[in-house]
């Protein structure tokens, strides 16, 4: 599973390296980032995030295809782009991983704004950085 | 210091120059250079780069040091530039020109030129005065088909094509609100910006955002992305109607940007397939069906893509921006542009907005190309 994760990243960054990244000037959240959770041993050292917005709420997906770790709870609170972000994964013998993400969104006004802060879940937490491609 | 009477006059009239300096180009020049670190440069031309959507005029310059650095001049396109009589031939590598303008905010060696003399005379170059429209004596009928409808483009087939021109407001706003802004939809008061349009907060935050930044984060100015929605009848360069009424559809060609078209089909299509956005191919200006009320063309605009800024000035919109745009020829002379904005993504409710735009006879749409010198 890591290993598809990781093929998935590299995938992704070598895509990034070879095309501009997409201009996406409406919800800052919305659309494909990718990035690490530093020290994650459940999930693996990459992740990617898929989030979208209707209009009313951010949903969207931690690692799509293959873990699977639909958001069950996102906010963005303008002052300070500060981003929450509560998901809930299984780990390998299938018990509830509750990830809780706080960050914050660098470089707003480019097409690859970051997120930058922590994750923590029940028994592991570390830094977290994502971009968007 | 104390300024005697003949250096006051002269002090005031260069403010009044400064004040009355015309900025056409394709975006806030504020956005890249500073009004407040005004500068002079004497120095040699190297090279003219004559593309729009800038002319640029390289120049070495001696610093205090004595070194030789070279310098961007930017000057308006080589559209404006031309129509005001000038040419790539204006100036030669070797001539020795001052400059005048304001230098880059990001500290790179690049300046926007208010004034270019030559030195050996004195003789002012590349200056440009902005068009204005010629006054209406007197308001003329509406051009009409045979079966009364009238026309959007041309008044009489065979006849010179003509295009509309400048907008009477050049940034979104929403009826009823004053909010001063100059005329790339930068706020004089930023205090303003809620007041300009129902936003929600993440998008009144990135409002704001866009306007503390001089608007230089605005995709029209950095690649050239087209002026998508409402933008493209806030140019410089006009836009022009093209009925096709064999074909029951209309083609608007954007004067600014990179000469884009837009379609509008009126041959009773609806959005069947489409609804709420092509989302396997969002646009940069939609999907437009529209239909005659009356002496009106009220189009339904779809299907956008959120790669753009759809006014000047930045508000933001997302892939749920659903325009209903009214088009009416109030006389031969005037486009009435009647614009309601639904986006539940960004705003709380629909708004609408108004502009006018004016008949430029016996012309062709200016050929701007922006992405000649951008990335």
């Amino acid at each position: 599973m890591r290993a598809l994760i990781l093929i998935v990243a590299l995938t992704l960054v070598s895509l990034a390296g070879t095309a501009p990244v997409q201009a996406q000037e409406g919800h800052p959240l919305k659309g494909s980032w990718i990035g690490t959770w530093t020290g994650n041993k459940t999930h693996g050292n990459d992740v990617v995030i898929v989030m979208n917005w209707d209009g009313k709420a951010v949903t969207g997906m931690i690692n799509p295809g293959t873990d699977n770790i639909p958001i069950k709870a996102a906010t963005l609170n303008p002052t300070g782009w500060v981003v929450h972000l509560e998901a809930d994964g299984k780990d390998k013998g299938g018990a509830v991983v509750s990830y809780v993400i706080d960050g914050k969104i660098e470089n707003l006004p480019l097409p690859n704004r970051t997120i930058t802060g922590t994750w923590k879940s029940q028994k592991e937490n570390g830094a977290f950085k994502i971009g968007r491609q | 210091m104390k300024l005697g009477a003949p250096r006051v006059f002269a002090a005031a009239l260069a403010g009044l120059l400064l004040a009355t300096v015309p900025l056409i180009a394709h975006h806030e020049i504020l956005a890249k250079f500073d009004d407040k670190k005004p500068m002079t440069l004497n120095g040699v031309v190297t090279l003219v780069d004559w593309r729009n959507p800038h002319a640029h005029v390289f120049m070495n310059v001696k610093d205090a040091k004595n070194e030789v650095l070279n310098w961007a001049i930017e000057l308006e396109s080589p559209i404006d530039l031309g129509e005001n009589g000038w040419s790539r031939e204006t100036l030669q590598p070797g001539d020795a020109i001052v400059v005048e303008g304001w230098a880059a905010r990001n500290g790179t060696r690049q300046v926007w030129g208010n004034s270019v003399a030559v030195k050996a005379t004195g003789r002012k170059v590349m200056t440009v005065v902005a068009k204005v429209p010629p006054p209406l004596l007197q308001a003329r009928p509406t051009p009409r088909w045979p079966d009364k409808q009238p026309r959007l483009g041309a008044p009489s087939p065979g006849s010179a094509q003509g295009y509309w021109a400048f907008p009477s407001s050049t940034a979104l706003v929403e009826n009823g609100v004053t909010a001063p802004m100059d005329q790339w939809g930068l706020l004089k008061n930023i205090a303003d910006a809620p007041k300009v349009a129902p936003l929600q907060p993440w998008a009144q935050a990135l409002y704001l955002e866009r306007q503390r930044r001089f608007l230089q984060d605005d995709p029209m100015f950095l690649n050239c992305k087209p002026p998508g929605g409402p933008r493209q009848f806030q140019q410089p360069y006009g836009v022009q109607f093209v009925e096709d009424r064999e074909r029951k559809r209309i083609f608007v060609l954007i004067g600014s940007g990179n000469s884009n078209y837009r379609i509008i089909q009126t041959d009773g299509r609806t959005f069947a397939g489409q609804v709420g956005g092509d989302d396997d191919n969002p646009l940069y200006y939609g999907r437009s069906v529209a239909k005659w009320e009356g002496d009106s063309l009220v189009a339904d605009t779809r299907g956008f893509n959120e790669d753009f800024w759809f006014t000047n000035g930045g508000l933001p919109h997302t892939d749920q921006l659903r325009l209903i745009e009214k088009f009416t020829r109030a006389d031969f002379d005037t486009l009435k542009y009647e614009v309601t904005i639904e986006d539940p993504g960004a705003y709380t409710r629909s708004w609408s907005a108004n502009a006018t735009l004016r008949w430029v006879a016996a012309e062709e749409l200016p050929r701007f190309l922006c992405q000649e010198n951008r990335p």
